[in-house]
């Protein structure tokens, strides 16, 4: 008896959640792929601010960053933090370069594949072709505004530093609105992606560490 | 001359002196919540981050590592009697070797040294307070009227090992700490920036 009380406690519980976020599952991915690829063949630029979360969830507080993005058909990203300290990440097809306040450094992608992977899923995401990548697997659901994709690392470098990485996008646009990265140890990374310009006109400069 | 040199005790000149080793307790940093843009400049490598230290109900102190974009290095804490617990360190950099440098090194900057056996000293210029530790002495360098804090030393016998700057406090935390290693490259340079 008390087992079937708990099972209805989980399933009402489980409800209320779904109703709160008001995401239904979506069961086909075939289409939204399909959507996803043609948005992002007609995206050429992204230009947007971006706010960071840090969650410590042991700590119960977070740390917040704020900053620019641009992105630039194929793989040319910037980003660029301005708060609280400068740090520049800056990706031009295999060349990766970081900033902070103090050096300059060229980031050998080969040598970590943990950080080759993310810079992957970065771009993948901003592409639009991270439903593609087989590093994951992915469940979809979506709500009146926003497609829910939940990527669930199937590699272990990945596991043993990622539960979940969770992306919001924008219905409207096919654009990616946020990226929750849920770690192993509780604690999540939250990228909220505001005030976003496509296509642009970004110059290739912009893509050079300066 | 070079070899004389790095092989003579850097502390013959200290005379024992009848101050008050408690006198340092006014310089250990109040990390209540603060957070640092930090570089670390390990023999050939160089890192950069956010490290937050802060402190929790049961008066532990934490200090987290992240890079910028919120890769977490590491996770540390100190009980308020100082025994440390690691909650969290990258794989890779999950050596006994390099989790002892960094307890040690973070224990400096907390200043919650044990005075028990504790004793103070003086030479010409400043004035020290002396705990014994397994393998030397923590200098604590103050100036003469113990009122301002100089530089921390973990040191051998003869010569420091580690030297530890905390400066310009407000709201009761240095806005800039720096840790030299003496013997190998490894410095980490801490500058207090705003938390949102």
């Amino acid at each position: 008896m008390y087992k079937w009380l708990l099972l209805l406690v989980c399933i009402m519980g489980s409800i209320a959640v779904k109703a709160q976020s008001g995401f239904k599952p979506v069961a086909d991915l075939g289409p939204l792929k399909q959507q996803f690829a043609k948005a992002a063949q007609q995206t050429q630029s992204i230009q947007c601010d971006f706010v960071q979360e840090k969650n410590l969830s042991m700590l119960s507080d977070k740390i917040t960053s704020k900053g620019k993005f641009w992105f630039k058909k194929d793989n040319k990203v910037r980003m660029e933090y301005l708060q609280p300290s400068y740090y520049l990440l800056v990706i031009n097809g295999k060349d990766i370069r970081i900033k902070d306040a103090q050096k300059e450094n060229k980031v050998s992608g080969k040598s970590n594949k943990l950080f080759e992977q993310i810079n992957k899923i970065t771009v993948d995401c901003v592409r639009g072709t991270v439903l593609e990548n087989a590093d994951f697997r992915t469940k979809a659901s979506e709500n009146a505004q926003f497609y829910r994709l939940e990527l669930e690392p199937v590699n272990k470098v990945m596991k043993d530093y990622f539960n979940s990485i969770i992306l919001l996008v924008d219905k409207t646009d096919y654009s990616v609105s946020k990226i929750t990265m849920g770690e192993a140890s509780g604690d999540d990374t939250t990228i909220s992606f505001l005030h976003k310009q496509l296509n642009v006109n970004i110059p290739d400069a912009v893509f050079s560490v300066k | 001359m070079v070899l004389l040199s790095s092989c003579s005790n850097r502390y013959k000149y200290l005379q024992t002196t009848q101050g008050d080793a408690r006198c340092i307790e006014k310089f250990r940093p109040r990390f209540t919540s603060a957070l640092y843009s930090t570089q670390v400049d390990i023999l050939k490598h160089h890192l950069s981050g956010l490290l937050f230290f802060k402190q929790m109900p049961d008066s532990s102190t934490r200090v987290v590592f992240a890079n910028e974009m919120g890769f977490k290095f590491f996770d540390f804490e100190f009980s308020k009697d100082g025994k440390f617990t690691k909650h969290y360190l990258l794989d890779k950099m999950d050596k006994p070797a390099v989790v002892k440098t960094l307890e040690q090194d973070f224990a400096l900057v907390l200043l919650n040294p044990d005075l028990r056996q504790a004793h103070t000293a003086a030479d010409n210029e400043y004035g020290y307070v002396v705990v014994p530790t397994a393998k030397g002495n923590n200098y604590y360098i103050t100036g003469k009227d113990c009122n301002s804090l100089v530089r921390i030393e973990k040191s051998s016998r003869r010569r420091p090992a580690v030297t530890v700057w905390m400066q310009s406090y407000t709201n009761g935390t240095p806005d800039t700490i720096r840790i030299k290693h003496e013997h190998f490259k490894f410095n980490i340079s801490l500058q207090k920036v705003v938390k949102q």
